[in-house]
């Protein structure tokens, strides 16, 4: 059962019927008209989230000169609705959109009519890694320790999803550590956390932020970090690379625009969100999401989707999910 | 005990505040007008109004919010009573008996008796929540994915031995609920199944068409098909000065283990990961009806057969809190929305939310009672309001149930293939009335469906293939043995009334032969 929730048809019909004429931008004028920050997922969900929490500091900062910043909610289809939206807008500096696992997962599994090269990489704000988590009790004290029981049992790990980057992480680890596991993917959140509080799998691969309150409570143990740097949320989490596991796999929670607008536009863009990284506002977004601040900008955020869309398309290969 | 009382006035200090007051106001109106409007739950009201909470303190946000959750179980129960049309899942088996009553002129007494069903469930639940929320979370806890499978199953397997004039009947209904699920992503492989190629469908069927469909506009057409349209209208008028507007003291003492039964059934139901409130209600009606001396009276009017499901959807609309606040597990749309919602403010459920936000988790929990307090004079209160609802012409009534039904499906997600999902759905609902077939079950296997496929699939995965998963872990085998109990109950049942019902003929046969 989806439990995405979605609403909102007031803002949308009334930016279908206002056709947007493509401007001409000077880019010292820039921005000169109101900003479409589309959220391709319902309200109150993580890339929701993101979006009014980056769209709040524009404001309250007034980095957008005092132009209007609308955000609209167009869910459905696992963001291939929203996104391919914002793709049409090619060339108009006034669309943006935020960037999280579907942006490169959804057109992967599906026939989206967009990949993440129909957009203008601006930046990656933040990264959604994952943790390997093990209960306290287990005795896996290291993930070494959790590599060598694997050479003797067959290792059962939990994940969201059947295809999502939980699976792309405990693929990409088991790989590197030369294990064989049975991934056992959990359909939400809540399933995945019980399925290791009632002993009924070894352990569960989940974003730092879906197990918190389980290690802190004092349940589970954080074998290992997904980014090649320590988040700087968790800075105590060691991370696959450091113990010898080479490999790093994390989600963009960046910001897109269309293709080909203009370049000066773009360098406006990275400016101006390098100022809102900076803001208090921003770090406490980070802290209580627990996502880690590590940014990348331009051509580099590009490179970056470039590897991760790779990374994810590899694993999904090898399980046959896609052919 | 010291304890509870020192955390419950934690909790009061935090939930009288002027401002928490007037949104934990706002809450539960908002939460009985979502409630009476078919298909319009509290799911959609929540997601809805959290929008609007962002300018507000998070505690303040959460209690406005869970105020929709619960004040729609006392509006769904209104709709279900007076046009037979359940304003919400949690309400379809107060349909059984609720309407029956207002067809039979007790509308008054009946909807004064929800309320005082939903109040009492819902205090019940509320001290509940205070005396065990620790405990209970533990057990929690150890539900994996085979005991998350048994109680899916346990649920439906009650649910059709319940709509059991017809077992096959119901079984095929609840089977046509999981052809629908299956639409989607392949939990397990991932594989897209039956979507066509179409964006929308990748996420499947989400059940709120189709429920709205089935109950809403299935109900309609079955009215119309039976004439209902052309009857004149009955003028009911309700004064709080008549007698007949006040439950009987035979309503009353008929009913008052009901109370406890249904608060205690509904609470566990709340609590157990993934069930919830529409489980627990039908659970309830289905255990009094067993119990009953007279379990022929049920679904004739019977005032303990509303009693039942009225308590217990309140008393899980609490204990659902419990695996909610405790574990971070929703057990219905709605909690999963709330669930959005807490994490949206920083809120991370888990075992230490309530050692580290006390003052939020009591303050919700505290405010929690006083929205009780505040829905049962409400509600009574606007009786005579909701009754005016049936002095209107059934083919006025019809329109506007139609419109409703068409723009709750589409402000989902503004999505056309709900909307003539719900078109589809509601000439299925025509004929499975007609024919009768099951709805209910329809719906709830549908609801139930991908998480029944998913956790049976992860069993197996667990246990290598294996069905022995199912009886080696110890809750799992005491779960197996409640569900292989309840089979071979129901059929030595069956057994016994068809050897009755033979024995009957040949009786018969013989007195007229002889």
């Amino acid at each position: 059962m989806t439990t995405t929730i979605r609403s909102y048809l007031y803002g949308s019909v009334l930016a279908c019927s206002l056709g947007f004429p493509l401007a001409q931008v000077q880019a010292d004028s820039y921005p000169a008209e109101e900003l479409n920050y589309t959220v391709a997922f319902g309200p109150g969900g993580g890339n929701d989230l993101m979006s009014r929490t980056v769209v709040d500091i524009l404001k309250t900062h007034e980095l957008f000169n005092g132009q209007n910043i609308r955000v609209e909610n167009r869910d459905g289809g696992s963001g291939a609705i929203g996104f391919n939206y914002v793709a049409q807008q090619r060339g108009n500096p006034y669309h943006a959109t935020s960037t999280s696992g579907n942006f490169l997962g959804t057109p992967i599994v599906s026939n989206t009519g967009w990949t993440y090269r129909d957009f203008t990489p601006i930046g990656l704000l933040a990264r959604d890694a994952m943790v390997l988590a093990v209960r306290s009790d287990s005795g896996y004290e290291t993930l070494q320790a959790f590599v060598d029981a694997a050479a003797e049992k067959n290792m059962k790990i939990g994940g969201t999803g059947a295809a999502g980057p939980e699976r792309v992480v405990a693929g990409l680890f088991a790989k590197a550590a030369d294990i064989d596991f049975t991934y056992v993917p959990s359909q939400d959140e809540g399933g995945l956390v019980t399925s290791l509080t009632s002993s009924s799998i070894d352990a569960i691969v989940a974003n730092p932020s879906e197990v918190i309150g389980q290690v802190s409570a004092g349940n589970f143990r954080l074998l290992g970090y997904s980014e090649r740097e320590r988040s700087t949320v968790f800075p105590d989490v060691p991370t696959f690379t450091e113990q010898g596991y080479d490999f790093e796999f994390s989600l963009p929670r960046g910001v897109v625009m269309p293709a080909d607008i203009p370049v000066e536009v773009r360098d406006w863009w990275v400016e101006t969100l390098k100022q809102v990284v900076d803001t208090p506002e921003w770090q406490e977004y980070l802290t209580t999401k627990g996502l880690s601040g590590n940014t990348i900008w331009g051509d580099e955020f590009g490179h970056y989707l470039e590897k991760t869309d790779a990374d994810f398309r590899g694993v999904l290969t090898e399980i046959g999910v896609i052919k | 005990m010291g304890d509870i009382f020192a955390n419950l006035g934690l909790g009061l200090s935090v939930a009288v505040s002027p401002g928490n007051l007037v949104f934990l106001i706002i809450g539960v109106s908002v939460g009985m007008v979502v409630g009476l409007f078919p298909g319009f739950g509290p799911a959609a009201g929540i997601a809805i109004l959290i929008p609007m909470t962002f300018g507000l303190d998070p505690t303040t946000a959460i209690i406005m919010l869970s105020g929709i959750y619960y004040g729609a179980m006392y509006g769904g129960t209104i709709t279900s009573i007076l046009i037979n049309t359940p304003g919400e899942s949690a309400t379809v088996a107060s349909t059984l008996d609720g309407y029956p009553l207002a067809r039979n002129g007790r509308a008054g007494p009946a909807l004064v008796m929800q309320a005082v069903a939903s109040f009492f469930g819902g205090t019940v639940g509320v001290i509940l929540i205070c005396a065990f929320t620790p405990a209970l979370a533990g057990f929690a806890a150890s539900f994996g994915p085979s005991e998350y499978f048994l109680i899916v199953v346990l649920g439906l397997l009650l649910l059709t031995t319940m709509m059991g004039d017809n077992l096959l009947k119901g079984v095929i209904s609840a089977l046509f609920g999981f052809a629908i699920a299956m639409v989607g992503v392949d939990a397990v492989s991932g594989a897209q199944r039956f979507t066509f190629g179409s964006p929308e469908l990748i996420g499947g069927i989400y059940f709120v068409p189709v429920a709205i469909g089935l109950f809403g506009i299935g109900e309609l057409l079955h009215c119309i098909h039976i004439g209902q349209h052309r009857q004149e209208v009955q003028k009911l008028s309700f004064s709080f000065m008549s007698k007949d507007f006040w439950p009987t003291i035979k309503d009353y003492t008929e009913s008052k283990f009901t109370f406890i039964r249904g608060s205690v059934i509904g609470f566990i139901a709340g609590v157990l990961p993934g069930s919830g409130a529409t489980i627990g209600s039908i659970l309830a009606y289905s255990i009094e009806k067993k119990v009953a001396k007279d379990p022929e009276k049920f679904g004739q009017g019977e005032m303990r057969g509303l009693v039942a499901p009225e308590t217990a959807n309140n008393a899980a609309s609490a204990g659902a809190m419990v695996p909610l606040i405790s574990l971070g597990i929703p057990g219905s749309g709605a909690t999963a929305v709330l669930l959005g919602a807490l994490l949206m403010w920083g809120l991370q459920p888990g075992p230490m939310l309530i050692v580290n936000k006390p003052d939020f988790v009591w303050g919700l929990i505290a405010s929690m009672y006083l929205g009780n307090v505040m829905l049962v004079i409400i509600s009574i209160v606007a009786i005579p309001l909701f009754v005016k609802f049936l002095d209107v012409p059934y083919r006025l009534v019809v329109p506007v149930i139609v419109i409703l039904c068409v723009i709750g499906t589409f402000a989902l997600h503004s999505s056309m293939i709900e909307t003539w999902l719900l078109a589809i759905t509601g000439v299925v609902g025509f004929g499975m009335k007609k024919f009768g077939y099951s709805p209910a079950a329809t719906v709830l296997a549908l609801v139930l469906g991908a998480m029944a496929e998913n956790t049976f699939l992860q069993s197996l995965i667990i246990g290598d293939g294996s069905l022995s998963i199912f009886i080696s872990r110890p809750i799992s085998l005491f779960l197996s043995c409640i569900i292989a109990g309840i089979i071979i109950m129901a059929v030595v049942l069956r057994a016994r009334r068809g050897r009755i019902r033979r024995k009957a003929v040949a009786d018969a046969l013989t007195q007229v032969n002889g």
